[in-house]
Formats: structure tokens, C-alpha cells, sequence
């Protein structure tokens, strides 16, 4: 019989604030925070929307100022949410009040899985300075290389920097890894977490998802493939016009249900299940029939042994590209037949957050169920003929339990569904 | 061994490495001693302080890949990782099949170099050339400056996209990035979703290149390089007291992983059992252990509790062995603090000494390589030990290959970034179910 796998923190930072409640509070209220690009002077730009972090300021998101310089925008946001988790769920204090071996196996025991949205275009770019003065040379560039390149370059842009550095600054030392996969890393993260403990492998562990996809060349990219939408996401409404990026991070602390006790953690809710397939169709292809996501949905609930009807609300990818939401609208028939429950989308109110989604959107679920209030699809007016069937909304309804499925989709056909159950005493702190 | 999980079979072998692009031909060179390593010659690296690397040669994708169209959107790295699969498939006998297709997962460790240099320097060209890019103007030019080929090859989750098309396989699929130990990552994810019933079969593997002007860039930045330019095949010399830093290697392995009794129904060639697999964070430094061997000792422990082996059943260590000082001083210390004296009596090898350093694909191709070792009763040499280091206390296959039978085999692959994983293979005849 494997393990209770319990949620006992969390953390959050998007567009729309700095911790769960911020952003949840703002999507209720219906306000989106996605807005024209100020990284850079986007104003002639053909795609100029995101949700980036409008006082975006290294310092106030990581207090090591050593790391500043070591790491990138979207790791800085990724250890922000972990500290915000870890610090929120207690971990370091109760540790720290162990005798010396009790801490030792605290933190052999303790796991860490990241979400990472993987190398960047800007990365790159700090090349640029040495192509400029090797002008075309390869010769030059290779002997110029040394004093124009920041020796640490590489160290700088490893994927796995969120994974590293809360290994560093918190000595948490157990099981470990990090995902790039597109959608899905921050959900893979969850599901490999919750994996591990069930399993015994740890008893305590913190998964991450963090991405800051809002760079120059990315934006055109999407924009030149037709996924970015020109106003604003609309998640299944009938003016559907494609996805707007985001930049963020959100984190979870899951444990055993027996390290929780031991350590009289506050019980948020419960992982209850997973699924993940591919559709294998190729790195941009979507199945109209919504075949992956089905599949996953499916897997999820066989995991958590629960039926459909135990079901209480959907935080559905919804990323507002046609063929996506129709195609999850195609999955979530199939799987909930015509008693749908209520499902949302938060993707309008921040934007895509890519790596990041997958995990900010099961903090969301897990808000949502505490407060016994499913917020709606502000941006939504009429349900496009694909979708007709969903339970979605631009008003608040009530969850029909306290259970939340939630959906992630990522490049690749890669399909994620996650179950968990929000804690009865949670909603009275 | 405990009874009572699901144990996992590898039934199917593929690799591109340096010293051949088929197992056969690596095989034959790693028993022979035959270097990898060599001068530069995919670019000109006249000007670069390290001028040497572990290239693949003479590889065609074509030759193993017959979809045009798929190989369009492949980057080199890629095609290794198509080739090698492919391999990995065909050694298996079996594919996924439209009702099987949903029980396949696929789990790679990939490399994290996604723009290719010829595109960085277009873009340099375009819209940077003074040094930093000018957005106005990436702007301005819109969807004229987007290039969606190079977009796809460019993402994260490429090659395991291209490897899930080229297959079908419609199950479980994660790739992973943890640097120098993404392969061995990749293969105990893969081994776990076997175990914890996900996956019936799992294609598992990992590749990379980083050797390209930014790739030989980032490594000749930090010294991590040995500088031996006139001598490379001494370059890589693991555990030799006078080593100086890692040799760049390039390339790709992969494994078939399937449930063993559904493996053993179809009598399929078992090589061994992926029997065990430990993950620590050595949280010390970005790029270095503790020399006390915190950190890969736990995911030594780890993977021998995993596969339920007792220390003194091991018998050979396929080591990370990079030649890099620190990493050899600390994975020597490791070793001797879990198992003891049993330490003199396992054979310790890094291959690393004749392809150099694969990367994300390290961890992969010496999986095969374990594999290989049990299958063949044949552990391959450690070269280039002339004077061992007295802080390295191991007993290494020296020069010749070692003929053996093996019981149990370990691969050990630590990370930038502190993710140490530790992978176990016990040989099939002693699977006792």
C-alpha cells in the first residue's frame, strides 16, 4: 500500500501578485494583469502582450545577493516561490530543532523537483559582444573568448539552477529532479514528487515550476506559429484567438502523511493522483479529439481510485488557442459525459506560464476549493460551438466537492491530469 | 534481491558515441583501448584555449533514419538520439504497436544547448551586430526574422517530440535536464515507471553535443577542460595524478526497458536488470562535491537499498570518472565510505577516459556500457592510468579489459548543479522471480 502523499505549503508569484491569495483574490475579482511588454520598447511589435511582473526586482525576490548575478530572471522567480513554500510550511524551523542526526536525515530525506522551462534565446545573447568583435572569425572568437564572456556563463544558464540553489541554500539533500518538457514540467514535477513519496524514497519535498518565456525573440516565435492572441486569452469563448505568455512560479511542499503528523504540519489537501501520456503526433500537433488529455484524465482517476462523479471542479488548461480548447473540451465530454462540473481556466487572468502552469494552477485549484468558490473565465462571453458543453463561466460558481482536477498541456502532444482534495480544516485558517 | 516488485529487463541496446555509432563498433573500440578523442574538426577551433574533443564521425543520420521530414527538424544532437534509439528498438525486437502504444513511456535526459551557433550568429548578423540585440528591429521584421524549423529544433522537449513521433509511442514521456547527470536520471525515471506500473516498456536514453563554439565556450571558460591539445589521447586520463580536466565528448545512448516476466514471455535477450536507482543533491557547490563525498555517497546507498543489493554483491563500477581533479578525489572518497574493504574487490573503469564526457548522454551510454559488461562477462579499461592517485584509492581496470563475470554493476553520474544518481544492474541469471 503506498503512502499519503499531503500538501502542507505553498507559493506563488505571477503577473498577478506575489503569493497565493494575491493571485487567486485577483482572479475572483476578475482582474487580469496581462499587459503590453515592458522588458523591451514593444510598441511596433506585432505580438505585445503578456503577463510579466511589473516591479520586477531581484532583490526583493531573493535575499542572497551573491545569486543575482549567478542566476536568470526565471530562476529567480522559481526560488522565490520555493522559499515562500518552505518557509510557509515550517520546514526549516522544525528541522532546525532537531538533534544533529535528526537534521542529517531531515535533509537526506527531503526532496526537491523542479519545472524548468529549460535554456532561453537571451542566454545566448551574452555572446553577442565576442561575435561582434571576432567579426565573422572563429579564430578570433576563440581567443578573444576569455575576458569577454562572464567566466560563470554556463553556470549562469544551467536549467536545473532553481534545483541547485535550493539545494545550496537550504541543505535538502534527497531525491531530486528536473523536468523540461515544454506544459507539462511543472506538473511531471508534482507527479515524480508524489511518486518518490509514496514509494518512500523521502518523507518530506518541495516541487517548483518556474519559467519567464516573455523574451524578444520567443514572443515572435509564437507569434510568427499563430498561438499568441492579439487582445486577450479567451479560454473557450467562442473569439478564441490564441495564448499570451507569461512569466512566473509556483511551489508545493508534499509529505508523507506520517512526516506531516510528526511534525504537526498544517494540512492543506491531499495529492490523490496522476496521469501523463503523449500523443505523439509531433511538437506542435494537437489530436481535435482530444485523445491525450482523455487518457490522462483517466489514468488520474484510476490512480486516486475515485470516480467522476467525486469530481468537484476543473482548473482545465484552457489556453485559449482554438484547436487546444476544443480539443479539451472534446476530453473533458468524453471523460464527464453531460454532468460536467465546474471548470475554469486562470491562463487569462497572468498569461501561460509554460513551465510554471502546470503547479501555479494546483495552488489555485487548492485556493479555490478552501474557499469553496470556483472563479470564472472573466474574458469569457459566449462559450465557442466546441465547448458548448463545459460548465465554464465568467461568474464564481460553487465546487461540487472538495475534490479538484487539474490540467496540463504541453509542446510535444503531452497530456498531464492531477487529482487532489483540499483539507476540510484548511478552509478555517 | 526482495521479491515481490516489478522487476525491469533491458532487452535492447543503441548508441552514437566517438568511438562508433552502433554498439558493436563501440564496444570493439572500448576493449581495444581505441581513443575518440582527437582535434576539433566540426569547426574551426584554432583560437580556443582547448582545441580537442571526443566527436562523433563519419555519422550519417540517414543511414539509420529514413524520414526525411523527421530529420529536418532534428538538430545534430537529435539525430544521435534517433539513430541510437533506433538501434536500441531494432536490438529489442519489439515496437510499440497500436495496442501497445499507450503502455510505452519515454524518458530522456536531453541536452540543454537548444539554438544552434549558425543561428545565433544569423541573428548576430541581423540584429545585434553591435553587440546587443536590437528589438525594434526583431520587430520590425516580424514573422520575416521567425524561423519555425528552427524554432521547433530549438525547444526543450525536441528530441523527445521527435523520438515520440519517430515511434509512436503514446504513453508516459519526460525529459530531463539535471546537466552531467541527466542520462542516469533518465533511466532510473524510466526504471520507476516500470516499477510503479505507468509503463510496460520504456524507451530510456540520453544525448547531447556541446561541442560547438558556444558549448567548447562555456567549458574553456570555467577551466574545466584539459588543455592537453598535443597530446589528445592522454587527454582524458580519470584518476591519474597528474589529470587535468575533462575531455568534451558528443553522442547519444539508448535502452529498451520492458517488465521482466512480459520480456521473458516473448523471450526476448535479456542483457540485465535495471535493478536499482538512487538520486542525492550533494547542496555543497554549484560545480564540486564535498571531498568528503557527501552527496553521491547517499545515492550510492540509495540505489543499492533500491535494487535490494547487499554492498559486497557488487562487482563492477562504471565511474563518473570525468579526469576533472575534484570530482575524481570526491567520487573515490564516496565509493570507499559505502562499501568499505569490499571497495578492493570492484572493478573500477571510466570510459569516459576513451570517449570524454557526453553530458546529458553520459549517464546513457555507460548504461549500455554496464549492460555490455554483465552480458559479455567483460568490464572495459580505465585508460591512460599510468600514476594513480594516492587519494584514489580503488582498484582500477587498468589497460586491458578484465574478464569477468559480472553479478552486479553500478554507474555512477554527478551533475553541475549537485544532482548526483546512481543506477544498479544485476545480471539475469541471478534474477531470481
Amino acid at each position: 500500500m503506498s503512502k499519503k502523499v499531503l500538501v502542507t505549503g505553498e507559493g506563488a508569484i505571477c503577473a498577478s501578485g506575489k503569493d497565493p491569495a494575491e493571485i487567486w483574490d485577483a482572479a475572483r475579482a476578475g482582474r487580469s494583469a496581462i499587459a503590453p511588454i515592458q522588458q523591451w520598447d514593444s510598441a511596433s511589435w506585432p505580438s505585445k502582450l503578456a503577463g510579466e511582473i511589473a516591479d520586477f526586482n531581484p532583490r526583493t525576490l531573493v535575499e542572497d545577493r551573491k545569486l543575482h548575478k549567478l542566476v536568470r530572471r526565471t530562476d529567480l522567480l522559481g526560488l522565490y516561490a520555493a522559499a515562500k513554500a518552505i518557509e510557509g510550511a515550517g520546514l526549516v524551523a522544525y528541522r532546525d530543532a532537531l538533534d544533529p542526526t535528526g537534521t542529517d536525515l531531515f535533509n537526506d530525506r527531503t526532496a526537491v523537483y523542479v519545472g524548468s522551462g529549460g535554456n532561453k534565446y537571451q542566454d545566448q545573447y551574452d555572446f553577442f559582444p565576442l561575435l561582434t568583435d571576432a567579426a565573422g572569425d572563429l579564430g578570433a572568437f576563440g581567443r578573444e573568448l576569455t575576458g569577454t564572456v562572464n567566466p560563470m556563463w554556463l553556470l549562469r544558464v544551467l536549467p536545473n539552477n532553481v534545483l541547485c540553489h535550493i539545494g545550496i541554500r537550504y541543505n535538502f539533500k534527497g531525491p531530486n529532479g528536473c523536468v523540461t518538457n515544454h506544459g507539462v514540467s511543472g506538473t511531471l514535477a508534482i507527479i515524480e514528487t508524489a511518486a518518490a513519496l509514496r514509494a518512500g524514497e523521502a518523507d518530506q519535498a518541495v516541487a517548483v515550476g518556474h519559467d519567464a518565456p516573455v523574451e524578444p525573440e520567443n514572443i515572435l516565435h509564437y507569434h510568427a506559429l499563430g498561438l499568441l492572441a492579439a487582445d486577450t486569452i479567451r479560454p473557450f469563448d467562442a473569439g478564441h484567438s490564441g495564448s499570451i505568455l507569461g512569466e512566473g512560479a509556483g511551489a508545493l511542499i508534499l509529505e508523507t502523511e506520517s512526516a506531516a503528523h510528526a511534525r504537526g504540519a498544517k494540512v492543506l489537501g491531499e495529492f490523490l493522483g496522476s496521469g501523463c501520456v503523449t500523443e505523439a503526433e509531433g511538437l506542435l500537433s494537437v489530436r481535435g479529439d482530444g485523445d491525450g488529455l482523455a487518457r490522462a484524465i483517466a489514468q488520474a482517476l484510476d490512480d486516486a481510485g475515485i470516480g467522476t462523479a467525486e469530481v468537484g471542479m476543473v482548473v482545465a488548461h484552457g489556453n485559449g488557442t482554438p484547436i487546444s480548447d476544443a480539443s479539451e473540451a472534446s476530453a473533458l465530454r468524453r471523460i464527464f459525459g453531460t454532468t460536467p462540473p465546474p471548470v475554469t481556466s486562470f491562463k487569462w487572468a497572468f498569461g501561460h506560464l509554460l513551465a510554471a502552469s502546470g503547479i501555479i494552477d494546483t495552488v489555485l485549484a487548492l485556493n479555490s476549493l478552501r474557499h469553496r468558490l470556483v472563479p470564472g473565465i472573466a474574458t469569457l462571453r459566449d462559450l465557442a460551438p466546441a465547448c458548448k458543453h463545459l460548465a465554464a463561466s465568467a461568474m464564481p460558481q460553487p465546487p461540487r466537492s472538495d475534490v479538484a482536477l487539474v490540467l496540463s498541456r504541453g509542446f510535444a502532444g503531452t497530456d498531464a491530469a492531477l487529482l487532489l482534495r483540499a483539507s476540510a480544516s484548511a478552509g478555517d485558517n | 534481491m526482495i521479491g515481490g516488485r516489478r522487476r525491469v529487463a533491458i532487452t535492447g541496446l543503441g548508441v552514437v558515441t566517438p568511438l562508433g555509432n552502433t554498439i558493436a563498433t563501440t564496444w570493439e573500440a572500448l576493449l581495444a583501448g581505441r581513443t575518440g578523442v582527437a582535434p576539433i574538426t566540426s569547426f574551426d577551433a584554432s583560437g580556443f584555449p582547448v582545441r580537442i574533443a571526443a566527436e562523433v564521425k563519419k555519422f550519417d543520420p540517414r543511414t539509420a533514419i529514413e524520414d526525411r521530414k523527421l530529420l529536418k527538424f532534428a538538430n545534430r544532437y537529435h539525430t544521435f538520439a534517433l539513430a541510437a534509439a533506433e538501434e536500441a528498438i531494432r536490438d529489442a525486437g519489439i515496437r510499440p504497436e497500436s495496442h501497445t502504444a499507450p503502455r510505452w513511456g519515454c524518458a530522456v535526459g536531453s541536452g540543454m544547448m537548444g539554438v544552434e551557433f549558425a543561428k545565433l550568429v544569423e541573428v548576430h548578423q541581423r540584429f545585434a551586430e553591435n553587440g546587443s540585440l536590437s528589438s525594434e528591429r526583431l520587430g520590425a521584421a516580424g514573422v520575416t526574422a521567425a524561423d519555425p524549423v528552427a524554432f521547433c529544433r530549438s525547444q526543450a522537449n525536441a528530441g523527445l517530440s521527435l523520438l515520440l513521433r519517430h515511434f509512436g509511442i503514446r504513453g508516459y514521456a519526460t525529459s530531463v535536464n539535471t546537466a552531467c547527470a541527466s542520462g542516469g536520471q533518465a533511466l532510473g525515471t524510466a526504471m520507476k515507471l516500470v516499477r510503479r506500473g505507468t509503463a510496460d516498456f520504456v524507451l530510456a536514453g540520453g544525448f547531447d553535443s556541446m561541442v560547438n563554439p558556444v558549448g567548447l565556450s562555456a567549458f574553456c571558460l570555467l577551466g574545466a577542460l584539459s588543455p592537453d591539445n598535443d597530446t589528445p589521447q592522454r587527454a582524458s586520463r580519470p584518476f591519474d595524478r597528474t589529470r587535468n580536466g575533462f575531455v568534451l565528448g558528443e553522442g547519444a545512448g539508448f535502452l529498451v526497458l520492458e517488465e521482466w516476466n512480459a520480456a521473458r514471455r516473448r523471450g526476448a535477450r535479456i542483457y540485465a536488470e535495471l535493478a536499482g536507482d538512487g538520486n542525492s543533491l550533494s547542496s555543497y557547490r554549484i560545480t564540486d562535491s564535498h571531498p568528503s563525498g557527501d552527496g553521491p555517497i547517499q545515492a550510492i546507498r540509495q540505489s543499492l537499498a533500491s535494487a535490494g543489493a547487499r554492498p559486497d554483491e557488487v562487482d563492477y563500477l562504471n565511474a563518473h570518472g570525468t579526469s576533472t581533479p575534484m570530482n575524481d578525489q570526491s567520487e573515490c572518497v564516496a565509493v570507499r565510505a559505502v562499501f568499505g574493504r569490499h571497495a578492493d574487490r570492484i572493478a573500477v573503469s571510466s570510459t569516459k577516459s576513451l570517449m570524454g564526457h557526453l553530458v546529458s548522454g553520459a549517464g546513457a551510454v555507460e548504461a549500455a556500457i554496464c549492460a555490455l559488461a554483465i552480458h559479455h562477462g567483460i568490464v572495459p579499461p580505465n585508460a591512460n592510468l599510468r600514476e594513480l592517485d594516492p587519494d584514489c584509492d580503488l582498484e582500477f581496470v587498468r589497460d586491458q579489459p578484465l574478464l569477468r563475470r559480472v553479478g552486479v554493476a553500478m554507474s555512477n553520474s554527478f551533475g553541475f548543479g549537485g544532482s548526483n544518481n546512481c543506477i544498479v544492474f544485476q545480471n539475469p541469471e541471478d534474477v531470481r522471480t
